[in-house]
């Protein structure tokens, strides 16, 4: 451990903890901090690499031979002028091409792996494999069929059609708790793996028990004495 | 010149042309095609790397408005601009060791991490509040996620193997069975809202205001 | 009975910074003691293992951390212990990334597994090398897929591709295994232009991303899934290195079970008191 790296835990657990501080329930001076600085580091970083990934991939090519890159250069100089309040126009061109280009990326296939595959996967033989498979299999068709139900709008459900919506709603509300429960369980992961690099090497445990105790402690004083509120950037 | 980039009909065909350019070599094996649908396809992907200067600007537009109307504790949009720039010059003096590399441990790692380990809090405070028997249908929620909570911690799995066959029935059939309806109906919401653009139903989408409509 | 009711009304209404604070400690404490608990290995994880296994010195992975910082913490303990079977196996490996915060993680991996490295002599260049953030949108992943080398010609530190164990690499059909370590950032790009056309895929993704990624597995584009930091632990249990994974799970219990037990006493509330007073 060097003085650096002592630095650099403090600094970031004392940042986290303000992080944190938003569950306190009001807006903090402690969060407003963390945020910021989250938003200004985050945001050059993003744009370090992006203009690497045109330099690497735009002006390289070109060097290399491929010349055709250098519309894309322009084309990418022409959507900046979309913030002049004269010209900005002059990117829709860019705009049209990137979109069309985007949108035949995404439907050339996602009409299979979203739509055909997904069909396909749940028409499978409902009597072939052993107890658990069959069960399986019957109960993703009946689900897929019911929930389907429900979400028809353009016709009166009545009849069949109404019990078959209302098996699929309680259908939905049985994959819902289940659905939530995995999401929490994704959700507790980030946070143990927070605290986990907040806590690695050991030398930082007690680094992050004092953030946490000095921060709840801020918080509170600044709740009592009134500046919570005064000290913190308006929206 | 203008009047080409103001045109609404133009603009749909470029981005007709763009669209088949990328669309159609996928479905034929045409080596010729294919290298300049792949050109092409880079081409779009240095345009998308543009736009986020556009995303930088309006920060830097937002923060210096704070700034110069003296909102209150505007301290802190200046020092949100101070990072951007910090950050910049950081990286032009060495990504691999340095100020780059103390930054990205010290503020963006750990502040990105915690960004979402807050949902967690959020979460366990709508379970106590959602997962109540109020009626048939919030009983089978309530259910269903209880049992799931159940088998998904560590040590319940490795003292009642029982509960295991029960949790994966509900996560295997039911939530998956709801995937897929979700995949089906977000696909075909796409393709349609793909399609509307295509056909200029959606001009909004290319920059054109409801008067050039 | 009127004390009955405030106790019912207290557990009904309960201040959700209670929660968070006890949450906060039951997660805390054990980062700061572990305890150690047992766990189970899902068959999901066997799967998941069984494919890696099943590499060898001829094969290259690529080996794509599809995240941003945050969501690696999740899938952290599947990174490394799906990195160090990879290097076990003598495999080749490739790492990208599709995230510009992902490209902070290559150095803390081969600072966590410098021994396996050392030990397994895994070289830069002959054995692995890091391109770094190589696919900003899914137009560079479908460039790559069609045109490995169009796509990427240097590493993460501008030195020239050509030369490595890469050169073997033209297009989606010459990766032997692509392994994704995914928050859902470019994963569907990957199932589009990678998977749809064959090449064999895993992935170990964060926990939401489960009931949407399972059907995949299920229709054979992802051989294997490996679930969120669970999976992961499983996954350092069945190779016998212990890391990170492992020592979170006794947070998951306690987590879990702190959420079951506030479930349990909103419930109690709810029909002791709001349930009696709407019927009332």
């Amino acid at each position: 451990m060097t003085p650096l790296d002592l630095i650099i835990a403090i600094v970031a657990a004392f940042l986290s903890m303000c992080m944190f501080s938003t569950l306190y329930g009001k807006s903090s001076p402690l969060y407003a901090l963390a945020e910021e600085s989250y938003i200004g580091f985050g945001t050059g970083l993003t744009v370090v690499v992006n203009v690497l990934y045109i330099y690497r991939t735009g002006i390289l090519g070109i060097k290399a031979g491929n010349w055709v890159l250098i519309l894309g250069i322009i084309l990418g100089i022409m959507v900046l002028f979309r913030v002049h309040p004269k010209y900005d126009y002059i990117a829709r061109l860019p705009i049209a091409i990137a979109l069309g280009a985007g949108f035949a990326l995404a439907l050339r296939t996602t009409i299979f792996t979203g739509f055909l595959d997904q069909i396909r996967a749940t028409i499978v033989p409902l009597f072939s494999g052993d107890a658990q498979t069959i069960l399986y299999r019957w109960t993703i068709a009946l689900c897929v069929i019911f929930m389907l139900t429900f979400f028809l709008y353009t016709i009166e459900l009545k009849g069949p059609l109404k019990w078959s919506a209302t098996i699929g709603e309680y259908m939905m509300y049985i994959a819902f708790g289940a659905i939530f429960a995995q999401t929490f369980m994704g959700r507790l992961a980030l946070f143990v793996g927070t605290m986990q690099y907040l806590a690695t090497p050991p030398w930082k445990k007690p680094i992050l028990v004092a953030s946490m105790v000095i921060v709840l402690a801020l918080l509170i004083v600044l709740d009592k004495t009134g500046l919570l509120e005064r000290w913190t950037p308006e929206e | 010149m203008s009047a080409f980039f103001r045109s609404r009909e133009a603009m749909l065909i470029v981005m007709v042309i763009s669209f088949l350019i990328v669309f159609i070599p996928y479905f034929f094996n045409v080596p010729a095609l294919e290298e300049f649908s792949t050109t092409w396809i880079t081409i779009a992907a240095i345009v998308n790397a543009f736009t986020l200067v556009l995303a930088v600007y309006s920060q830097f537009r937002r923060g210096i408005y704070f700034i110069r109307t003296g909102k209150r504790a505007w301290g802190f949009k200046l020092w949100m601009l101070i990072g951007i720039i910090l950050m910049i010059i950081f990286a032009t003096m060495g990504m691999e060791k340095g100020p780059y590399s103390w930054a990205m441990q010290a503020i963006i790692t750990p502040l990105s991490s915690v960004n979402y380990g807050i949902l967690a809090f959020y979460l366990s405070s709508t379970c106590a509040r959602a997962f109540r028997a109020r009626n048939l249908k919030a009983f089978a929620l309530l259910v269903a996620g209880f049992i799931v909570l159940f088998y998904q911690a560590p040590l319940t799995g490795a003292i009642i193997p029982g509960i295991e066959p029960v949790a994966r029935y509900f996560t295997e059939t039911f939530a998956m069975a709801f995937a897929r309806v979700f995949a089906i109906s977000v696909t075909l919401g796409a393709i349609v809202f793909g399609i509307r653009v295509l056909l200029g139903k959606e001009p909004m989408v290319l920059g054109f205001t409801r008067e050039e409509r | 009975m009127s004390e009955e009711r405030n106790i019912f009304r207290m557990l009904a209404e309960i201040d959700r910074r209670i929660i968070y604070l006890l949450l906060f400690i039951v997660v805390t404490v054990p980062i700061l003691r572990p305890i150690a608990m047992p766990l189970a290995v899902s068959p999901d994880t066997k799967q998941y293992y069984k494919v890696l296994n099943s590499l060898g010195p001829d094969d290259t992975v690529l080996f794509v951390l599809d995240t941003e910082f945050s969501g690696y913490m999740e899938i952290q303990s599947g990174v490394l212990a799906s990195a160090r079977l990879i290097i076990e196996k003598g495999a080749k490996m490739a790492i990208a990334c599709s995230h510009p915060e992902a490209t902070g993680i290559p150095p803390m991996m081969f600072s966590y597994l410098r021994d396996v490295m050392e030990k397994y002599d895994y070289k830069y260049g002959e054995d692995y090398v890091v391109l770094g953030y190589i696919f900003p949108n899914e137009a560079a992943v479908a460039s790559s897929a069609q045109d490995f080398h169009g796509v990427v010609k240097e590493d993460w530190r501008g030195r020239p591709i050509k030369g490595t164990f890469l050169d073997g690499i033209h297009d989606w059909k010459d990766w032997s295994l692509i392994a994704i370590f995914s928050t859902g950032v470019r994963s569907d790009a990957f199932i589009r232009h990678y998977g749809l056309r064959g090449t064999p895929m895993v992935i170990n993704c964060i926990g939401v991303m489960i009931p949407t990624t399972k059907p995949y597995v299920d229709t054979g584009i992802f051989k294997a899934l490996l679930p969120s930091m669970r999976g992961g632990a499983e996954l350092e249990k069945l190779i016998n290195a212990p890391g990170p994974g492992l020592a979170a799970m006794d947070c998951f219990t306690f987590g879990h079970y702190l959420v079951i037990f506030f479930i349990i006493i909103a419930n109690i509330g709810y029909f002791g008191y709001v349930r009696r007073r709407a019927e009332r």
